[in-house]
């Protein structure tokens, strides 16, 4: 793998030959520095960085109105605060200001070095569940039809987009939090409900509030059975699912401005079906 | 389901709100509703999980949607419902509940909350988990009115 790209941010030079030497020591690559928040800005967006290791004191500014800055710069770019001031007020800032590690000066290599891992293995781990997660939905989507049908889906196509969905008539929502937080919804025509059920309740003409409660627990199944599968894959994650909630109506449109998701285009023998699943970073694990 | 669980979310809207240059926010009572919901407008639903399961869902007119955006867009004008308009109102939905769940936290109640939804269109019916479902409406600055529906397991 690349070296990671780290610039260090701190007034003083003596502080900056440590961190320096910790770093590049431990296989990172230092490719800037700075001391002021008009240094930050032109470091940061010149040489585009993995990390930031930030001092919380600085003339002039202070290491929150700098991450603010970064974070404008690119919002993907980490932040760890380096400060000899540790308190809970100081925690609870760092946070609010998506500080994503705090490392207490005099720095204790093995401590700081585990911080900057912790952060920067937290963006890997997101894009390897980013390449997970869809593969696994559809196949507790397969699973659960296949189960209480007894038929099979066909995947046609699928696509990250944020553009909005307009529904086919039914749309469940399931949303689910853990490590990261996201929502899964299943959206179908009334027609493709109504059949799906009748299979399910294996009868004929069920009724709308049967065909609400068939696919509201439809979803809840996929959803549910999809995440656990998640978590086999890796504890960390430790997704779960709210119960679902149906919507339906003739002009019904699903917005995904917030996050980019996943759309599955469907095919089954009750109709085409739609599944939507998206995952934000959210919040970050703290030591 | 117990009236009480309204009161951490109403706490938000008093606690968030203002930030956003909101200075009217009269919030009616809360009444228990049984039956589906019925709305022409925009719907913002969050789950939540935790020592407590549901969801919660926000709802108001398209109108009052855009004045909404509008205001958390630096009074910039929205004519048009679009991209910016959604992410600053699933933001909003997102802010309240976060901010709901803190409350909740003051009560020893540890909930997370999902990624927002959020849908829009005209007359849609929304079926919730539960029953019975806490409701209550929000009034605020130059009209604006928004519904607020939980429902916890």
């Amino acid at each position: 793998m690349d070296k990671k790209r780290v610039v260090i941010v701190d007034d003083s030079d003596f502080s900056v030959l440590i961190i320096k030497d910790i770093l590049e020591k431990n296989g990172f690559e230092v490719v800037g520095r700075a001391g002021t928040l008009d240094e930050v800005i032109s470091v940061v967006s010149e040489t585009k960085p993995d990390l930031v290791t930030m001092d919380i004191t600085l003339p002039g500014t202070d290491g929150f109105e700098c991450t603010k800055e970064i974070h404008k710069i690119d919002k993907g770019i980490k932040v760890i605060a380096v400060s000899s001031m540790l308190d809970d007020e100081m925690l609870q800032k760092a946070k609010n200001f998506n500080i994503s590690g705090y490392v207490q000066k005099p720095i204790d290599e093995e401590e700081f070095i585990l911080a900057v891992k912790r952060v920067l293995d937290d963006e890997e781990l997101f894009k390897h569940f980013q390449s997970l997660y869809l593969p696994i939905f559809k196949e507790a989507f397969s699973d659960a039809l296949n189960r209480m049908t007894k038929t099979i889906a066909t995947y046609k196509g699928e696509r990250l987009s944020n553009e909005t969905i307009q529904s086919k008539g039914i749309a469940v929502v399931v949303g689910i939090i853990g490590k990261y937080s996201g929502r899964m919804i299943l959206d179908m025509s009334v027609e493709s409900a109504t059949a799906l059920t009748d299979r399910m309740l294996k009868k004929e003409s069920s009724k709308q509030t049967e065909i609400i409660a068939a696919i509201g627990e439809f979803a809840n199944i996929v959803s549910g059975n999809a995440c656990s599968m998640l978590n086999r894959e890796n504890k960390v994650f430790g997704l779960r699912v709210s119960p679902p909630s149906v919507f339906y109506g003739k002009s019904l449109n699903i917005s995904s401005a917030k996050i980019k998701t996943y759309s599955v285009t469907i095919d089954t023998e009750f109709g085409e079906m739609i599944l939507n699943i998206g995952f934000s970073r959210g919040d970050f694990e703290w030591m | 389901m117990d009236v009480k669980y309204a009161a951490p979310f109403l706490a938000a809207f008093q606690n968030v709100l203002p930030q956003i240059g909101f200075q009217i926010i009269n919030q009616g009572e809360v009444i228990i509703k049984g039956k589906n919901l019925r709305t022409d407008g925009i719907l913002i639903i969050v789950g939540l999980v935790g020592d407590l399961k549901g969801n919660v869902v926000y709802s108001m007119s398209m109108d009052d949607a855009k004045k909404i955006a509008s205001k958390m867009m630096m009074g910039m004008p929205v004519d048009e419902f679009g991209e910016m308009a959604q992410s600053a109102l699933s933001e909003l939905a997102n802010m309240l509940t976060a901010n709901a769940s803190t409350e909740f936290s003051k009560e020893n109640v540890s909930m997370s909350i999902s990624t927002p939804t959020l849908m829009y269109g005209k007359d849609i019916t929304t079926k919730l988990s539960t029953e019975n479902i806490l409701c209550a409406e929000v009034g605020l600055d130059d009209g604006i009115s928004v519904e607020i529906n939980i429902s916890i397991e």
